[in-house]
C-alpha cells in the first residue's frame, strides 16, 4: 500500500521510484503462480478474486476521473455504464437470441453499446453546468435501471440473465489487471496530450477554452465516450465472473458513489489518485467491515464527510502531484468568470507547502 | 371516464404530497447554495418519530405533527451548526458529498434502532367517501389539506413576517443583506431547521399511507429533485404546481399503460427531471430566483 | 490555513497508517470473523458431548472419529442481516444438536462432530462468491450451506458447481436457480414456483373463478407470478390482468384502481414485506374488495398483523412452515418440538426461515448418513436418492436439486390469528371465505 501511495505521489520519477514501481507489476505479474505453491493459504483462488475487484475498482475510478476529475464534470451516474456493458455482454453471450458471441467479441459489444449511449446521452446533458450535470446523470442511471427491467424480451427484466458459468480466477486477475494497467497508462498518456490540456482547459475555464478555439463540445463527448467504453467493459468483465446480472446487482448507486469517494480520497484529477484511492478503500473497507460489523455502513459515510471537508486535494495532491485539482479549484474556477463577491474558497495556488515547487497547471511539466 | 376521474384524484393527492415534501429541498437550495442529499432521510425520520409516537403512545398520527415539528427543527437547528455551516459557502460538489454521506449515517442509524423492517401507522381518519364510481380515500384528503396548510404557512411566512422577509433577503442578495444588518449565520441556522422541520412533517403525512422504512430516502430525494427542476428554485406556487404535475403524471402514466404501467410511472419523473433540465435550466414556474443564478451565493 | 493543513495531515497520516497496515490485517480482520462465528460451533467437543449422550440412556458414549467441517457465507450486516440471523440460528442449532444430544453424525457405525465455519457475506453476491471460494479453497471445507437469497445462491452455486462441492440450501427458492444444470445444489424449500400452489387450489374449491396477479418484477417475485399464472389456469381460473411495479414500490393506487375496475374474485400479489403492506392500504383506501387477497410475502410473519390491524383479518399467503404444522420426524419430534426447542435456545420463535435452515443441514445429516462415507460423489449421490419425512415436511430431491415432495402451505389471518388452512394434511382451521368488506372489521 505504501509502495503504491509513494510510487504515486511523485509525478515523474526518479530511478528508485521507478523500481518501485516496476518491483510492484513484477509482484503483481507472478502473484497467481503463487496459488501453486504448496502448503500457502496467503495466495488462493478468493486472495485472487479480491485483487480482481480491485482491479475492477481501480479502472472504474480512472475513467470516472476522466470526466469528473480532468474535465470538471461530475458523473452521479456513472455506474450506468458499467451496467449497459455487463448488459450488452450478458445478452450477446447467452443464447437467447439465436446468437452467442464468445466472451471477447461480446464484451467489446458490450462496451461499444456503452460508447454510444455515452455519445447519446452526454449531448444534452454535457451542457449543463454543475449539479445540474451531475443529477441529471443520476437521473439517467436510474432510469435506465427501470428501462432494462422492462424490456424483458431482451433483458430478461427483473429475473435477470444467467451467462455460462466461467470461474477462472487466475484468467480475470490477469485480464482485469492488463486492463487496469492499460487504462492508467491510457489516462497518463491523455494527461500529457493536447487533448488532455484541452480537458484540463475545459475545466478550469470553459468559456475562455472555447475562445482560444477549443472544440469544448467534442472534446468533452469524446472524453465521456472513452470513460464510457472502458467502464463497459469492466462491466462486461464482472457479468461474466459473476455468471448472473440482474438490475438490482448491476445498477447499483453505491457503485458510483464509491468511485467518486475513491477519486477523491487519492486525489481528484491526478492519474494516480484513483489508483491509490480506490485500493486504499478497498482494503481499508476489509478492515472497516471486520472490525464495525453493523457499524461500517456509518463509518464510511462519515469517512465520506472527513474526505471532503479534510483532505480536499486528495492523498496525490498532499504528497505534492500539484497536477490534480482540488474541489475547491474546480469548482471555484468555474465559478470564477462569474460574479461571486465575497464567496471565497482559498485562492488554490497559495495553498500548500510542497517539495517539489509549483508546476503548470495543465500540466505540461517539462 | 370514471377511471379517469380516478386517475386524477389520485393523482392529485400524490401531487400534493410531494410539493409539501419537496419544499425543505427546494427552500434550502435556493436560500443557502446546499443541495440536501440527506433530504429523503430527513422524511423518513419525521416518519419514523410518528411511528414510535402512534405505536407506543397510541397518537393519532396526524396530531403528532405537534411533537414532529418542534423536534425536527431542533434537528435541523443543530445539524446546521454542526456540520452544514460548514459547507454554505462551499462549492456544491462538497455539499453534495457531504449530504451524501449524511444520507448513509442516518439511514443506517435508523437501521440499526429500528431494524430493517416496514412499519405503517394507524390513522384514525381512514375509509372513503364514494362519488359514483369514483373513490376519494379520506386519509389522503387529510394529507392533502395538511400540505396545502403547510404550504401557505411557509408562504405567509416568508412573505409577511420580518424573519421570513430576511430569509428572503438573504437568498436574492447575501452582501446587501449583510449591510442591511441580517445576521446571515442565524438566517440559515433558522431557514435549515424551519426546512427539515417541514420535511419531518412530510414523514408524518405519509407515514400511514406508505410503508416507513430506513431505506425509502433516496427515491424521495431523486422526486424532489425532479420537482425543483420544475418549479424553480423555493417558488411555493411553483412548488405546488411541480408537484402536480408529477404526481398527475405517474398516476395516468400508471393507470393507462397496461402491465407495466408502475414502472415506467417511475421512469418518467426522471426523464422530466432531464429534459428539463436540458430544455429549461431556470425551471418551469420561476422561483426565488433563477436557477441559473443559485450557483454562486 | 496552516490549521488546515494540519488537519489534513494528521488525517493524512491516520489513514496512510491504516492503509499499510490493512495488507497484513486484511487477514486477520477475517480471521477474527471466523472465531466469533466459531464458539456456538466449535466449542462442542467430547466433554460437552458426553452428558447429552448419557442423558440420551442406554447407547454407550460412542467414540468421536473426526470432524465434518462445513462452510457457509450467511448475511450478518447488510439487507438480509434480519433473514440472515434466522438462517444461522437454524443452522447452529443443528450444529449444537448433532454434537451435544445426538451424538455426532453417524457414517457406518462411526461418530463425527460437526463444525460449521460461517462467514458474513454482507447481502453482496460479489463477497458471498468470494467467501465460497475462501470456504473451499483456504479452509477445505467438506460440504456446503446455502446463503439467505435467491440473488446470493444464485452467485454462490456456481463456485460450489465449479469446484464441485455440494451446497444444501434452504433460502433460494428462485426457479433460475436450478434451470442451470448444475449438480451440486440441492434446496429443501418449496421452489418459488409452486408458492401459491395451494392457497388457489382452496379458492378454486370455494368457487373463485377470476384472479388478478400484481408481482414485483424481480427474481423470486416473478418466479411466484408465473407460478401463480400457471396454477390458476390448472384450477380453471381466468386471469383479468398483470401488473408489475419495480422493487421499493411507494405507491400502488393505480395497479388497484385498474384491479378494482376489473372485478375479480382473487387477487394475487406482492414480493416483499412493504409492498404486502402498500396493497392492503390502497385496497382499503380505494374500496376494493375481492372475495379474497392472496400476499406472497408478508401475512405469514407476525409483524404484519402488528402493522396493518385487523385489515389484515382474511388475507391469506403462502408459508414455507409453521410451527402448528403436523409434520413429523424421528430427529427433532414434531414441528411443535422443534418450535419450542428454537424458542428455548434462541428466545425467540422460529420463523420459516430458521425452520428451513435447520431441515437444509438435516438433510445434508441424512444424506452423509446414508451414503455412509464422506466421499463427495457418493453424497451427491445419496442426496438425489434421499426421500425423507422431516419436522419441515417431505424432502424428495428431483433432478435439478429442487425439492419436488413437499407442498406449500397457505395462512390465512383470522381474528389477527395466523392459522394453517391448506394444504388438508396440515391445516388447522378452515378458510374463511369471501373477505367482509373493509368497512365491516
Amino acid at each position: 500500500m505504501t509502495v503504491l501511495a509513494d510510487v504515486a505521489a511523485r509525478p515523474r520519477g526518479s530511478t528508485g521510484r521507478k523500481i518501485g514501481l516496476g518491483l510492484l507489476l513484477v509482484f503483481l505479474v507472478v502473484l497467481p503462480l503463487g496459488t501453486n505453491i504448496e502448503g500457502q493459504t496467503w495466495v488462493t483462488n478468493a486472495r485472487l478474486f479480491q485483487f480482481t475487484q480491485m482491479f475492477m475498482l481501480i479502472t472504474l475510478a480512472s475513467n470516472w476521473n476522466l470526466t469528473g476529475g480532468f474535465t470538471g464534470y461530475v458523473d452521479f451516474g456513472h455506474a450506468v455504464f458499467f451496467g449497459l456493458g455487463a448488459y450488452g455482454t450478458g445478452i450477446l453471450m447467452t443464447q437467447q437470441h439465436g446468437i452467442q458471441w464468445p466472451f471477447w467479441a461480446a464484451v467489446l459489444g458490450g462496451a461499444v453499446v456503452a460508447a454510444i449511449f455515452a455519445v447519446l446521452v452526454g449531448f444534452p446533458t454535457l451542457r449543463l453546468k454543475g449539479p445540474y450535470f451531475s443529477i441529471a446523470m443520476l437521473g439517467t442511471f436510474v432510469a435506465m435501471r427501470e428501462i432494462i427491467r422492462v424490456t424483458k424480451p431482451v433483458t430478461g427484466g427483473g429475473v435477470g440473465l444467467t451467462l455460462p458459468p466461467y470461474l477462472n480466477r487466475a484468467l480475470f486477475y490477469y485480464l482485469t489487471f492488463g486492463l487496469a494497467v492499460l487504462v492508467v497508462s491510457v489516462m497518463w498518456w491523455i494527461r500529457r496530450s493536447e487533448f488532455g490540456s484541452s480537458l484540463i482547459a475545459i475545466r478550469e475555464d470553459e468559456v475562455g477554452a472555447e475562445m482560444r478555439g477549443i472544440d469544448t463540445t467534442l472534446h468533452k463527448i469524446t472524453a465521456f465516450a472513452i470513460a464510457g467504453f472502458l467502464s463497459g467493459i469492466v462491466g462486461g468483465m464482472w457479468a461474466y465472473q459473476n455468471t448472473f446480472i440482474d438490475p438490482d446487482v448491476v445498477f447499483i448507486e453505491s457503485r458510483t458513489v464509491e468511485l467518486v469517494m475513491m477519486t477523491m480520497l487519492g486525489g481528484l484529477g491526478t492519474v494516480a489518485g484513483p489508483v491509490v484511492g480506490a485500493a486504499t478503500i478497498y482494503w481499508l473497507r476489509d478492515v472497516v467491515w471486520a472490525a464495525f460489523f453493523d457499524w461500517h455502513l456509518i463509518v464510511e459515510g462519515a469517512l465520506l464527510i472527513g474526505i471532503v471537508l479534510f483532505v480536499p486535494t486528495g492523498i496525490v495532491g498532499m504528497l505534492g502531484d500539484r497536477s490534480g485539482t482540488s474541489l475547491q479549484r474546480l469548482w471555484g474556477r468555474w465559478l470564477g468568470s462569474r460574479d461571486r463577491p465575497g464567496a471565497g474558497p482559498d485562492p488554490p495556488r497559495a495553498a500548500p507547502p510542497q517539495p517539489q515547487g509549483p508546476q503548470g497547471d495543465a500540466g505540461d511539466e517539462p | 371516464m370514471d377511471q379517469f376521474l380516478q386517475a386524477v384524484i389520485n393523482g392529485i393527492m400524490l401531487g400534493g404530497f410531494y410539493a409539501a415534501m419537496m419544499l425543505g429541498f427546494s427552500v434550502i437550495w435556493g436560500v443557502m447554495g446546499v443541495i440536501n442529499l440527506a433530504h429523503g432521510e430527513f422524511i423518513m425520520v419525521g416518519a419514523y418519530a410518528t411511528w414510535v409516537l402512534n405505536k407506543e403512545f397510541g397518537w393519532e398520527p396526524f396530531y403528532a405533527l405537534a411533537v414532529v415539528l418542534p423536534l425536527m427543527f431542533v434537528v435541523g437547528y443543530i445539524i446546521q451548526l454542526v456540520l452544514i455551516n460548514r459547507i454554505v459557502d462551499q462549492p456544491h460538489l462538497v455539499s453534495l458529498l457531504v449530504t451524501f454521506g449524511l444520507a448513509i449515517i442516518i439511514a443506517n442509524a435508523m437501521k440499526l434502532a429500528y431494524s430493517a423492517d416496514p412499519r405503517l401507522t394507524e390513522t384514525g381518519f381512514a375509509g372513503a367517501w364514494e362519488l359514483g364510481n369514483v373513490t376519494v380515500p379520506v386519509t389522503k384528503t387529510v394529507i392533502l389539506g395538511v400540505a396545502l396548510v403547510i404550504m401557505g404557512s411557509l408562504w405567509a411566512f416568508l412573505h409577511r413576517t420580518k424573519t421570513g422577509k430576511s430569509i428572503r433577503a438573504a437568498a436574492q442578495n447575501k452582501q446587501a443583506a449583510r449591510i442591511v444588518g441580517i445576521d446571515i449565520k442565524k438566517i440559515y441556522a433558522l431557514t435549515f431547521g424551519i426546512c427539515i422541520a417541514i420535511t419531518g412533517a412530510a414523514g408524518t403525512l405519509i407515514s400511514p399511507t406508505q410503508a416507513v422504512f430506513p431505506f425509502m430516502g433516496p427515491p424521495l430525494t431523486l422526486r424532489a429533485f425532479a420537482i425543483t427542476a420544475l418549479a424553480g428554485l423555493g417558488s411555493i406556487p411553483g412548488a405546488l404546481m411541480g408537484g402536480m404535475v408529477l404526481g398527475l403524471v405517474e398516476s395516468l402514466i400508471g393507470i393507462y399503460v397496461s402491465g407495466i404501467g408502475t414502472n415506467l410511472a417511475i421512469v418518467s419523473a426522471f426523464v422530466l427531471l432531464v429534459v428539463v433540465l436540458v430544455t429549461r435550466p431556470q425551471g418551469l414556474f420561476g422561483g426565488l430566483r433563477p436557477m441559473e443564478e443559485a450557483q454562486p451565493l | 490555513m496552516k490549521q488546515r493543513w494540519f488537519n489534513a495531515f494528521a488525517l493524512m497520516v491516520v489513514l496512510t497508517l491504516v492503509a499499510a497496515a490493512c495488507g497484513d490485517d486484511s487477514d486477520a480482520g477475517t480471521e477474527g470473523q471466523e472465531t466469533t462465528a466459531a464458539p456456538a460451533t466449535t466449542a462442542a467437543p467430547a466433554t460437552t458431548a458426553a452428558p447429552a449422550t448419557t442423558a440420551a440412556g442406554t447407547t454407550a458414549a460412542p467414540a468421536i472419529a473426526g470432524t465434518i467441517r462445513i462452510g457457509a457465507a450467511v448475511s450478518e450486516t447488510g439487507k438480509y442481516a434480519r433473514e440472515g440471523k434466522d438462517t444461522r440460528q437454524g443452522y447452529n442449532l443443528w450444529a449444537d444438536w448433532v454434537n451435544e444430544e445426538y451424538g455426532g453424525v453417524n457414517i457406518g457405525g462411526d461418530r463425527y462432530e460437526v463444525e460449521i465455519v460461517m462467514y458474513d457475506d454482507e447481502g453482496d453476491p460479489d463477497t458471498a462468491a468470494n467467501l465460497v471460494e475462501k470456504l473451499i479453497t483456504e479452509d477445505q471445507v467438506d460440504f456446503l450451506l446455502g446463503p439467505y437469497s435467491s440473488g446470493l445462491t444464485m452467485s454462490t452455486s456456481a463456485i460450489a458447481e465449479k469446484y464441485g462441492v455440494v451446497m444444501v440450501e434452504g433460502n433460494g427458492a428462485s426457479e433460475t436457480i436450478f434451470e442451470r444444470g448444475f449438480k451440486n445444489i440441492f434446496a429443501v424449500l418449496t421452489p418459488a414456483g409452486n408458492y401459491t400452489q395451494s392457497a388457489l387450489k382452496l379458492l378454486s374449491d370455494q368457487g373463485a373463478k377470476t384472479v388478478v396477479v400484481a408481482y414485483e418484477d424481480t427474481a423470486f417475485p416473478t418466479s411466484v407470478a408465473n407460478g401463480a399464472l400457471k396454477w390458476a389456469e390448472e384450477y380453471g381460473m381466468e386471469v383479468l390482468g398483470v401488473e408489475t411495479y419495480p422493487k421499493d414500490v411507494a405507491d400502488v393506487s393505480a395497479i388497484m384502481t385498474k384491479f378494482r375496475d376489473m372485478e375479480p374474485d382473487v387477487f394475487v400479489g406482492g414480493g416483499h414485506f412493504n409492498d404486502a403492506l402498500l396493497f392492503v392500504r390502497a385496497a382499503k383506501e380505494l374500496n376494493f374488495t375481492p372475495d379474497a387477497m392472496v400476499i406472497t410475502v408478508g401475512p405469514s410473519n407476525p409483524k404484519f398483523v402488528e402493522e396493518v390491524g385487523t385489515d389484515a383479518n382474511y388475507i391469506l399467503g403462502p408459508t414455507q412452515w409453521e410451527g402448528t404444522m403436523s409434520w413429523e420426524d424421528n430427529w427433532f419430534g414434531t414441528a411443535e418440538d422443534y418450535y419450542n426447542r428454537y424458542s428455548d435456545k434462541w428466545g425467540e420463535a422460529p420463523t420459516y426461515q430458521a425452520a428451513e435452515s435447520t431441515a437444509t443441514a438435516l438433510a445434508l445429516m441424512a444424506a452423509i448418513e446414508q451414503a455412509g462415507t464422506l466421499d463427495m460423489d457418493a453424497v451427491r449421490q445419496a442426496l438425489f436418492d434421499l426421500d425423507i419425512m422431516t419436522f419441515y415436511g417431505p424432502i424428495n430431491f428431483d433432478d435439478t436439486g429442487k425439492n419436488a415432495a413437499k407442498p406449500m402451505g397457505a395462512i390465512q389471518i383470522q381474528d389477527g390469528v395466523i392459522n394453517v388452512v391448506a394444504p388438508v394434511e396440515a391445516a388447522v382451521t378452515d378458510l374463511q371465505f369471501p373477505m367482509a368488506p373493509w368497512t365491516a372489521r
